[in-house]
C-alpha cells in the first residue's frame, strides 16, 4: 500500500514537472508567472534526485556504508572532522554557491528566459550534480585527494598538470572577471562604493576581535558584523545625499579597478584572520540570507516574466554579449549548470569530513541542484524587468548609444520599448546617479532583485535600500571569491616558483609572499584592466574566457571520473560521466574557435584586431587615440593567444584520454585502481558526527 | 501539546549546535573531542592558537567557488 502510494506520489511529482515545464516552453503572448519557473525547477529536481541519484548511486558508485570514510580513519578535528550530513550540506553548499549562478543567467537572459532555464534545469540534472557527486565519491575513496592529484594517478602525469594549468587559469580569468562585475556595480554610485568600502573596516574590526577578544567565536562576531553592514548599507543614502561625501565617493571605472587590485594585494599579502577570514563569515551570513530571502520574495510576490521566452539575439547579435544560444548560452550558464570549479571543493574540504559514503548522494548531488535552483531564482529576477530596462542596463554605449535618448531609441527599435525617462526615473527610485550601461550582471540583478523585496516588504518607498542592499550582497561575495582566490593563486605561484628557487615556495617567507601577490595580482588585474577600457564592456570578452576555462576544469574532471569508471568495470554505465564530458568539449571547442576565427568583429578576437588595425592603417582614428587603439589591438590578440591555449589544454587531455582508454580496454595497460583500502567502520548506525554531540 | 514543545524544543537546539558547527563557531570544541586530541600525541592548541591556525590551513587551497 506504501509502496503504490510512493509511486503514486512520484508520478503526479513528475506530471506537475512536465506540465509546468511545457508552459514555459510553449507559453506565448501574455506574461508567464513566475511560479511556473519555481514548480517546474522543483519537480525536475525532486524527479532528478530520486531517480537519476538513486541510479548513480546504486548502480555505478555502489556507495558502502560498512566503509570507513576518511573522517573516520583519520580524525584530527582540523581538516578529518566527521561532520553531520545537513552541516556539511550547508558547509558545501556555501563554498560552491558564488556569483557565477546570478550572474550567468541574468547575462543569458538576453536569449530570452526559455534557454537558460532549460539548461540551468538539465544541465545541473544530468552534468553538474554528476560531476560533484562523482568526484566527491573519487576523492572519498582516496582520502580526500584533489581533482589534480586524482588526474596524475588515474590518467597520466601530463592530465595532472594540465588539471593544474586548468585551475591557474580559471583563477586569473576568474578573478578578472568577477573584478569587472564589481567595477561596473559600483561606478558612478557613492552609495554602493561607500557602503562596500565600509565592510573593509568592519571586517577589521571582526579580524581583531575573532583574533585578540574572543578568539573563534564566530557566531557573535558575524552578528555584530552583519548589523554593522545593514547599518551601513543604510548610511550609504546619507553619504549619497551630501555633495562633498558623494564626491569622494563616485569613482570611475580604472579608479575602481586599481583600488580592487589593491584589495586583492591586501587580502592575499595580510594575515588571513585579519581581513579575508572575518570577511568570509560577514559573506556567508548575508549570502545565506539574501538567497533565502529572493526565494521567499518570489514566492510571496509571484512576478510576471516579462522578458519573451525567445528574443531576436538568439541570431548571436546579442548587445550584452555576441554569439548563437550555440555554443555561448552553454558557455555564460557554467556554475548553476556545471561547473568545473566545484570539482576543487568536491575534491577539497567535503571529502575530509563526510560521515559515511551514503552522504555524498546528499551532498554532492543535492547542494547542485540548490545551486541550480539559485541560477533559476537570477533568471526569473532578471527576466521580471521590462525587457527594454534590462538591455538598458546591460548594453554598452557603443551599441546603444551615448546618450539616454539614442539609447532607448535604440533598445525601442529592436521590439523592447523603452522611453529615456523611465530609466532616469528608475535611477532615482533605487538611489543611483545612472543605470545606463552597467553591464556585468549585477546591476540588472540588483534592480531585479529589489522589486520583488519591495514586493513583499516596504513597497516602493524601500527600493533603494533594497537595490543597494542586493548590490552589497554581490559585491562583498565577489570580493570573498576574489580576495580567497588571490591567495590560492599566490600559493599556486610559489608552488611552481618554489620548484625553480626553493625560498620562494617558503609558504612564510615575507619576499616570497609579497613576490607571489603581485604576481598573481598582476595576472588578473590586467585583464580586470583590459576589461574596463574595453570599448564593448569587457564583459563581451571576459565572460566567454570565464565560460571557457571553466568547463575545461570541467572536462578534466569528467576525464577523470569516466577514467575511475572505467577501472571500476562500470564500462556499461560509462555514458554517465562521458555524454557530459563530450558535450562539454563540443561546446568549448566551439566556443573557442568562434573567439578566435570567427569573422565577426564583435565575436572573433582576431577580427576585431583586424578591424581595429585597418581602421589606424586608414587614418579613422584620431591621434590622441592611436596609443589606445594598439594596446586594443595587443589585448584582442592575447584574448586570442589565451583561447588557444585552453583549447589545445583540453584537447591534448583528451588525446591523453583517449590514448589511456584504449590501453585499459585492450588490456595492454594493467587497470590500477588507487583506491584506499576498504576498513570497516566502527561507527554506530545512528552515529551523526562529534560535534553533533554523538561521540 | 508538551510533546509538540518537547519536539519544538529538540529541533531548535539541533538548529543551534548545526548552526554554530556550519559557521565554525564551535571548531575549538569539535577539535578537543576529536580523536587524535584525545589521544593526547600532540600538544593540545590554545583557542587562539586553534583560530589561527585553522584559517591559514583553509585558505591555503580552494575552499569558495565562482
Amino acid at each position: 500500500m506504501k509502496r503504490i502510494f510512493s509511486i503514486t506520489a512520484w508520478i503526479a511529482v513528475a506530471v506537475l514537472g512536465a506540465g509546468a515545464l511545457g508552459s514555459i516552453a510553449l507559453h506565448r503572448g501574455e506574461p508567464l508567472n513566475a511560479t511556473w519557473f519555481v514548480v517546474a525547477a522543483v519537480c525536475c529536481y525532486l524527479v532528478a534526485y530520486r531517480l537519476y541519484s538513486a541510479f548513480v548511486a546504486a548502480k555505478i558508485l555502489a556507495l558502502d556504508d560498512t566503509r570507513a570514510t576518511p573522517s573516520e580513519r583519520h580524525d584530527d578535528g582540523r581538516d578529518f572532522v566527521p561532520t553531520n550530513k545537513w552541516v556539511l550540506f550547508g558547509h558545501h553548499f556555501a563554498a560552491i554557491a558564488g556569483p557565477g549562478p546570478l550572474v550567468g543567467p541574468t547575462l543569458a537572459a538576453q536569449f530570452g528566459y526559455l534557454p537558460g532555464t532549460l539548461w540551468l534545469i538539465a544541465g545541473a540534472a544530468f552534468a553538474g550534480c554528476v560531476q560533484d557527486f562523482v568526484i566527491l565519491f573519487c576523492s572519498i575513496r582516496r582520502d580526500g585527494k584533489s581533482v589534480g592529484q586524482m588526474a596524475r594517478e588515474e590518467v597520466s602525469e601530463r592530465g595532472g598538470f594540465i588539471a593544474q594549468l586548468a585551475v591557474l587559469a580559471i583563477m586569473t580569468i576568474l578573478l578578472a572577471v568577477i573584478g569587472l562585475v564589481v567595477v561596473n556595480a559600483l561606478k558612478s554610485s557613492p552609495w554602493a562604493t561607500f557602503t562596500l568600502a565600509m565592510t573593509v573596516p568592519i571586517a577589521l574590526l571582526l579580524g581583531l576581535y575573532l583574533r585578540f577578544v574572543r578568539p573563534g567565536r564566530v557566531l557573535e562576531a558575524s552578528v555584530m558584523g552583519v548589523s554593522l553592514v545593514l547599518f551601513v548599507v543604510v548610511a550609504g543614502q546619507w553619504v549619497a545625499d551630501s555633495p562633498s561625501w558623494a564626491r569622494a565617493f563616485t569613482l570611475t571605472g580604472v579608479a575602481l579597478a586599481f583600488v580592487i587590485i589593491a584589495y586583492g594585494f591586501a587580502a592575499s599579502a595580510l594575515p588571513v584572520w585579519l581581513l579575508l577570514a572575518p570577511r568570509d563569515y560577514l559573506s556567508a551570513f548575508i549570502k545565506a540570507g539574501a538567497i533565502f530571502s529572493l526565494a521567499a520574495g518570489i514566492l510571496f510576490v509571484r512576478p510576471q516574466v516579462l522578458m519573451p521566452p525567445l528574443t531576436r539575439f538568439i541570431d548571436g547579435t546579442g548587445p550584452v554579449f555576441a554569439g548563437k544560444i550555440f555554443p555561448f548560452c552553454f558557455i555564460t550558464i557554467a556554475c548553476g549548470a556545471i561547473s568545473g570549479f566545484h570539482s576543487l571543493i568536491s575534491s577539497g574540504t567535503t571529502p575530509k569530513m563526510i560521515l559515511r559514503e551514503s552522504h555524498a548522494r546528499f551532498i554532492g548531488f543535492g547542494a547542485m541542484l540548490l545551486e541550480s535552483f539559485v541560477g533559476v531564482m537570477a533568471m526569473v529576477a532578471a527576466c521580471a524587468m521590462p525587457p527594454g530596462v534590462y538591455f538598458a542596463i546591460n548594453s554598452p554605449p557603443s551599441i546603444v548609444g551615448v546618450s539616454g535618448r539614442a539609447a532607448a531609441s535604440t533598445i525601442s527599435s529592436w521590439g523592447y520599448p523603452l522611453q529615456a525617462q523611465t530609466m532616469t526615473d528608475l535611477a532615482h527610485k533605487v538611489g543611483e546617479i545612472t543605470l545606463w550601461n552597467r553591464a556585468g550582471g549585477a546591476p540588472s540583478l540588483a534592480v531585479g532583485m529589489a522589486q520583488i523585496f519591495s514586493g513583499t516588504i516596504g513597497g516602493e518607498r524601500l527600493l533603494s535600500i533594497w537595490y543597494h542592499f542586493a548590490i552589497m550582497f554581490e559585491a562583498l561575495f565577489i570580493l570573498t571569491v576574489l580576495d580567497a582566490g588571490t591567495r590560492v593563486g599566490r600559493f599556486m605561484i610559489q608552488d611552481l616558483g618554489g620548484r625553480v628557487w626553493k625560498p620562494f615556495g617558503r609558504t612564510g617567507w615575507m619576499p616570497g609572499i609579497l613576490l607571489s601577490s603581485a604576481v598573481i595580482v598582476a595576472l588578473w588585474g590586467y585583464f580586470l584592466y583590459q576589461g574596463v577600457v574595453d570599448p564593448l564592456g569587457g564583459i563581451n570578452s571576459l565572460w566567454p574566457l570565464f565560460g571557457i576555462s571553466n568547463q575545461l576544469l570541467a572536462a578534466v574532471a569528467l576525464v577523470v571520473a569516466t577514467t575511475i569508471l572505467m577501472k571500476m568495470g562500470r564500462l556499461r554505465w560509462i555514458w554517465v560521466t562521458l555524454l557530459p564530458m563530450a558535450w562539454l568539449v563540443t561546446i568549448t571547442m566551439t566556443a573557442s574557435y568562434q573567439k578566435i576565427f570567427d569573422a565577426n568583429p564583435r565575436i572573433g578576437f582576431l577580427a576585431y584586431a583586424k578591424v581595429l588595425a585597418v581602421q589606424i592603417a586608414a587614418g579613422k582614428i584620431p591621434a590622441e587615440q592611436i596609443a589606445e587603439t594598439h594596446r586594443l589591438i595587443f589585448n584582442q590578440r592575447l584574448d586570442a593567444a589565451v583561447t588557444g591555449v585552453l583549447a589545445a589544454m583540453i584537447l591534448v587531455l583528451i588525446l591523453e584520454a583517449l590514448v589511456h582508454w584504449y590501453a585499459i580496454l585492450s588490456c595492454r595497460k594493467e587497470s590500477v585502481l588507487h583506491e584506499s583500502p576498504y576498513i570497516a567502520t566502527r561507527w554506530a548506525a545512528n552515529f551523526s558526527g562529534v560535534a553533533h554531540g554523538d561521540d | 501539546m508538551k510533546r509538540a514543545a518537547m519536539s519544538t524544543s529538540r529541533f531548535l537546539r539541533r538548529f543551534w549546535r548545526g548552526l554554530r558547527e556550519w559557521c565554525g563557531d564551535a571548531a575549538y570544541e569539535t577539535y578537543l573531542r576529536s580523536k587524535s586530541t584525545r589521544s593526547g600525541s600532540h600538544r593540545t592548541l590554545t583557542p587562539a592558537e586553534f583560530y589561527v591556525e585553522q584559517l591559514n590551513r583553509r585558505y591555503s587551497r580552494p575552499n569558495r567557488c565562482c
